[in-house]
């Protein structure tokens, strides 16, 4: 592994002194850039993410310098790769750099697939309104791209993120637009009723009771199948169980969905914040009466 | 005048609870009590009926608006006295052969105990039988669990599948594009190419132009 960094540091010696001498011909700045990369690599396999991230972003640069906008923006996207294993803000700054770049060759495709690790790389670290927002921007590119399907999945993301900074309005918009987009497509119909029941959750945590009762009405003119399911029984026996207030009701109701199926951790938040609401509502109307 | 049809009434509300009673005592008899007892439901029967005729000549006697109230309370006793001489028949018929089975236990002497081991097996039995029902109701709901399962994983495989149609049908696209660009850069190529050898030729042309045109001036200078 010595063997590798000391390897790079000789590449990376080469290469200053190719840009800070003068090349034949003006073509330095490639060579440069090729013996950067050389380093990186060898970096790369010596561990040491830090030096082939910087290794990365001085090629990144030379490209710039010898106007081959395509290399550098590929460069700065192996930077963050490497920075991604040490620090990620470093790693988003490096990405977000790249995607610019690649929005000015009119690459955006690959602008919007970098949009999205960028706010995979935020989800990580918790930190949910940037990702939001990447998650947002990453969607646009891929609906004006066309590309449906990975729109949809980062429109997806962000309305559990949002949903879970209570931005209940927004959630609902995208799982509505989702299912009905979904129920246009052969192949993807059999998960509408996921999505209308994400949605009647954000409905239910929202503690509308009217709304609740017309967004169920919606959804089964929407989906005529919708009625007959598990997710819409579900549905309309918590509305129930809110309207009267009774918690034991609500209680069992969930665990026998529960028992049928699993509830993921989005959906246990979702209904312990609205059992949370319940409670408060009861315990108001306790100290009233 | 209807205080005596209330009178007449309450009478015969008593003798249709006493009848009943004794029909259902009756049945659990046997021999000559119950032919007793049969006789007894039949006298009760016989004032009952006549009890009826007089409610009925006093309720006509009435005035009209009270007559039809009375009246349709009239027919629902005839009718339940026509009940309990139905039944009286089924008991006499059921008594001629009972008295033939009755004979026959006598002599074979059952008894009290076989009903007793007879309930126990039946309740080993029922017991059995609940929970093998009980064992298939978890069975079945496991099942169902396990198909909810398989159906969310289709669901999922299918969207997968949905997202790789549409990367093929893009990756298509790319490469007829390629297709296209490989196509023209070729062209090009063959261009440069034939302009390459074009300039070679007219070089190599030129040259041998100038050359002779040195060995032409050298010939005329030197033999001049």
């Amino acid at each position: 592994m010595g063997d590798h960094a000391v390897r790079a540091e000789e590449f990376e010696k080469k290469a200053e002194k190719k840009l800070n001498g003068w090349g034949i011909f003006g073509s330095k700045h490639e060579d440069a850039a090729d013996l950067f990369e050389k380093a990186a690599n060898s970096y790369k396999l010596a561990k040491s993410w830090d030096l082939a991230g910087k290794a990365y972003l001085k090629v990144a640069d030379c490209h710039l310098k010898s106007d081959s906008k395509h290399d550098a923006a590929n460069a700065y996207a192996e930077a963050a790769k490497c920075y991604k294993k040490v620090d990620t803000n470093e790693a988003a700054s490096c990405l977000e750099r790249a995607v610019n770049i690649f929005c000015e060759i009119g690459r955006l495709n690959m602008a919007a697939r970098y949009y999205k690790e960028i706010a995979e790389y935020y989800e990580a670290d918790q930190k949910l309104e940037q990702a939001i927002d990447y998650f947002e921007k990453a969607a646009e590119f891929f609906q004006n791209e066309e590309v449906t399907t990975s729109a949809n999945q980062c429109n997806l993301k962000v309305a559990q993120y949002a949903s879970q900074l209570e931005q209940y309005e927004k959630a609902i918009k995208i799982y509505e637009d989702i299912a009905r987009h979904s129920l246009g497509n052969n192949l993807l119909k059999y998960g509408v009723k996921g999505h209308l029941l994400n949605a009647g959750l954000c409905h239910l945590c929202k503690a509308d009771v009217v709304s609740i009762t017309n967004a169920l009405e919606k959804y089964q003119d929407l989906d005529p199948t919708f009625t007959g399911t598990r997710e819409c029984k579900l549905l309309s026996d918590l509305a129930s169980a809110i309207d009267e207030e009774d918690i034991a009701k609500f209680t069992d109701v969930v665990k026998e969905f529960d028992s049928m199926t699993p509830l993921d951790s989005w959906k246990t938040t979702m209904l312990l914040r609205v059992k949370e609401k319940l409670k408060a509502k009861e315990l108001e109307e306790d100290d009233l009466t | 005048m209807s205080e005596v049809f209330n009178g007449y009434e309450r009478q015969y509300c008593d003798l249709s609870a006493n009848l009943s009673k004794k029909c259902s005592s009756a049945i659990a008899l046997h021999g000559e009590q119950k032919k007793q007892k049969l006789s007894e439901i039949r006298s009760g029967l016989d004032n009952a009926e006549a009890l009826i005729r007089k409610m009925d000549v006093e309720a006509r006697s009435l005035p009209p608006s009270v007559k039809t109230t009375l009246l349709v309370k009239l027919r629902e006793f005839k009718s339940d006295l026509n009940n309990f001489k139905s039944e009286l028949k089924t008991i006499t018929t059921s008594a001629n052969l009972n008295a033939a089975a009755a004979a026959r236990d006598d002599l074979l002497e059952a008894g009290l105990a076989d009903t007793k081991t007879a309930s126990a097996d039946q309740r080993a039995r029922l017991m059995m039988s609940t929970d093998r029902l009980g064992r298939t109701t978890d069975r079945i709901k496991d099942s169902r669990r396990m198909m909810i399962e398989t159906e969310e994983l289709g669901v999922s495989v299918l969207q997968d599948l949905h997202s790789q149609r549409q990367s093929l049908l893009r990756t298509g696209d790319t490469l007829s594009g390629v297709d296209d660009n490989v196509g023209k850069s070729k062209k090009i190529l063959t261009g440069m190419t034939r302009r390459m050898n074009r300039n070679k030729w007219t070089i190599g042309a030129i040259i041998t132009a100038l050359v002779a045109a040195i060995f032409l001036i050298l010939y005329f200078k030197l033999t001049k």
